[in-house]
């Protein structure tokens, strides 16, 4: 495979040609030159685009797949096809599968069976058997096999004990465990944010508090424990200021925040939309806002898609029966570019979906330099394209975006050798 | 009959809150001269002939059911109906088929009550014929708050002014929200009161005050809407036991004689006698529950002929 990349802006700022458009010279799995207007080398696809930038490849940790289990909803060969074209050259499946990945032998199926995908695949081990709360699993040996983080997935930990023992337990080999925060004794049945769209619908809420006083507790065990722990899919303005106080305090924690959340209220759910049911739940303004700050300050690490595919079925129901979710890989970027690019700027946005997980969960890094590895992702920052899901690639449609203009689209992904390019416009 | 020349703004009652005052006006007006028909000794019209009706009931009502069914047969509509308990509809069938089904049968319009809040809305998203909703979950219950207001209206006259209490568990109840919705469109002043685990976090934002003080909002209130404790509806305990309930925010002779003012007193029912309300209330002048009971067919009557009025 011999690809020429032409007149790219480079957005990589660990790269000696950081801003600068340049032409890259792809061989097989390495960067074999970068230079002004390299000559086409004989069998090379050559990509010619206006405003096209190049950056390392992005990477989303906590993704929803359906593969072991439910592969009616997703699974791993079309959330490859997703993610690559929502330009992520990385994915971390969470555990809830059918089983849950949580043994040696589930962490090798992942591994295996995307050996010659476009995509990497980085397992993501369950803390509890079956994802129950309950007994802890074989955390060393699937980090031996290839795990890079342990965690419940969408299943928080309730049990404080339980989530100490975790933070102990993983620090055997440098882990680290992702929570997502979410207290079910507070936030029982609740289906949205609590507030007044949740009392006017008579719907049950979901107090904000349910997510920052286990916010508040992953960071007491962290820093009690001496371990690592990755926040995962944090909605509520006092979660971030939580977690920006325990960075200045040296705790090892980080974030992450889904894209949808910080870019719509509950404001959304008004006409009982169940496109916009999802978990966390979309807050208040105040909430947006304080997220948005917290991700130009750098105390959010990372911006993620939330993909979480579900069937039609799932969705076409009364709203209190519907499930919680929206996919979101191929709309990610385009959402969080349209919304705050101007604020965060392209060089903002590849930190968060690609530098910092990569660091955080000690990914390879990728430097777009000679002789590196070639993960790399193309996209155009400034066209604007219409979301329209009878063209998407995900196996689900659960998504609330349909028909929306998004600016910033992704023109697809080169990594191992491989390479994808969207087809659909 | 008078003719109606005006028309509601809506072809659904999903709710209070899509309602206009002017709607309600209507519906008011219109339930005035219902309500001369069902005294009359002939109670029947022919103005909803050869429409049908079905009522889907997904969850168990017994007056709610007869007073619509009762509305519609003295309307001469053609009536089917349909009772399920959610769960088994819910393990199975979807509602959407459900409905889907019956409506082949060339239904016109459809009264549901349903525990899932929105679901009447749902439906109306995906099917052709009106729908009434007769109480979804947690989210509200129309036609209960139209009658409620109607029949203080007829008590106390015009509503701008007035000062409501609503008593009991705020949190579960589908006829706090949509009686709140109404008295506001209508220019009443709410005060919700019960014990602090039965009243929402956020009430306040709807615009209503917020009392844990039986004594102090019958003091304040020109009428007293006490809601039926909701056993049903509550997952896990928010108070600790009747007895303490009836004690401190039932409502009784004694507390009422304290506020030494004439107050109206109603209850939507069924009535937990002696626990919110005591029977010496429940029966009192003072109490206009089964007006509430009369004045139900005929705000009904007047709901279905005008949304049938708007096909």
């Amino acid at each position: 495979m011999k690809i020429l990349i032409r007149k790219a802006t480079i957005i990589d700022r660990t790269s000696e040609y950081h801003n600068k458009v340049m032409d890259i010279l792809v061989s097989d799995a390495v960067i074999l030159r970068i230079g002004q207007d390299l000559p086409a080398a004989a069998a090379a696809e050559v990509i010619e685009m206006e405003g096209l930038f190049v950056s390392p490849g992005w990477v989303d940790l906590g993704v929803q797949v359906g593969d072991p289990g439910f592969e009616h909803r997703e699974d791993l060969d079309s959330v490859a096809q997703a993610a690559a074209a929502g330009g992520f050259t990385g994915i971390g499946p969470f555990p809830n599968t059918e089983p849950v990945i949580q043994a040696k032998p589930e962490v090798n199926y992942l591994l295996q069976k995307t050996h010659h995908s476009v995509l990497d695949i980085y397992p993501i081990g369950a803390i509890t058997r079956n994802c129950k709360g309950l007994d802890i699993t074989e955390m060393i040996d699937m980090h031996k096999v290839g795990a890079v983080a342990f965690s419940d997935g969408h299943t928080s930990i309730q049990n404080n004990g339980m989530m100490m023992r975790a933070l102990q337990y993983v620090k055997a080999f440098g882990g680290i465990v992702i929570n997502h925060p979410h207290d079910i004794s507070i936030a029982g049945e609740g289906q949205i944010h609590e507030g007044y769209v949740s009392t006017a619908l008579g719907m049950k809420g979901i107090p904000d508090m349910a997510e920052e006083m286990m916010v508040q507790r992953d960071i007491y065990l962290a820093e009690y424990t001496n371990s690592r722990v990755h926040i995962s899919g944090i909605s509520s303005r006092r979660s971030v200021d939580l977690i920006r106080g325990a960075k200045s305090r040296g705790i090892a924690v980080s974030c992450s925040v889904p894209v949808l959340n910080l870019v719509f209220t509950d404001q959304m759910l008004l006409d009982f939309n169940a496109q916009f049911k999802v978990l966390p739940p979309l807050r208040q303004q105040e909430d947006v806002e304080g997220l948005r700050a917290g991700l130009l300050d750098g105390t959010i690490d990372m911006i993620t898609s939330n993909h979480v595919p579900l069937e039609v079925e799932q969705k076409q129901l009364e709203f209190a029966y519907a499930g919680f979710g929206a996919i979101g890989l191929e709309t990610a970027y385009a959402l969080a570019n349209t919304h705050f690019g101007d604020k965060l700027g392209q060089e903002g946005l590849v930190t968060h979906f690609s530098r910092k997980p990569r660091q955080i969960f000690g990914l390879p890094e990728v430097v777009l330099q000679e002789g590196s590895k070639a993960t790399l992702t193309l996209f155009q920052p400034d066209l604007s394209w219409t979301f329209k899901l009878d063209q998407r690639y995900s196996k689900s449609a659960n998504s609330p975006l349909n028909g929306q203009v998004l600016k910033g689209k992704v023109v697809g992904i080169i990594n191992k050798g491989r390479s994808f390019f969207r087809v659909n416009p | 009959m008078a003719a109606v020349t005006q028309h509601l703004s809506t072809r659904h009652l999903l709710g209070i809150k899509d309602l206009t005052a002017e709607d309600i006006h209507l519906i008011f007006h219109t339930s005035d001269n219902f309500k001369e028909v069902i005294n009359r000794p002939i109670r029947k019209v022919p103005s909803l002939r050869d429409v049908t009706i079905a009522n889907l009931f997904f969850e168990n009502s017994t007056r709610t059911r007869i007073s619509f069914e009762l509305a519609e047969k003295r309307l001469s509509a053609d009536v089917v109906n349909f009772s399920a308990s959610s769960s088994s509809v819910k393990k199975g069938e979807t509602l959407l088929d459900t409905v889907n089904n019956i409506l082949s049968m060339k239904v016109d319009m459809v009264v549901m009550r349903h525990p899932a809040p929105c679901a009447p809305k749902f439906l109306s998203e995906h099917i052709d014929a009106n729908i009434i909703n007769a109480g979804d979950g947690t989210h509200e219950h129309p036609t209960q708050a139209l009658l409620d207001a109607f029949s203080m209206q007829e008590k106390v006259g015009r509503l701008t002014g007035k000062k409501v209490a609503i008593f009991g568990d705020i949190l579960h109840s589908r006829v706090a929200l949509s009686n709140i919705f109404c008295l506001q469109k209508l220019g009443a002043e709410v005060t919700v009161c019960g014990p602090p685990t039965l009243i929402p976090k956020h009430i306040e934002r709807l615009g209503v005050h917020v009392s844990y003080n039986r004594d102090e909002t019958l003091a304040w209130c020109d009428i007293a809407n006490i809601l039926r404790i909701q056993l049903e509806r509550q997952d896990i305990k928010y108070f600790p036991s009747l007895r303490e309930y009836a004690q401190y925010f039932g409502v009784d002779r004694r507390a009422l004689d304290r506020t030494g003012k004439e107050l109206v007193v109603m209850h939507p029912g069924p009535i937990n006698r002696g626990v919110e309300i005591s029977s010496d209330v429940a029966d009192s002048e003072h109490s206009i529950i089964l007006q509430q009971v009369e004045n139900g067919v005929a705000v009904r009557m007047a709901i279905l002929y005008l949304l049938a009025a708007r096909t």
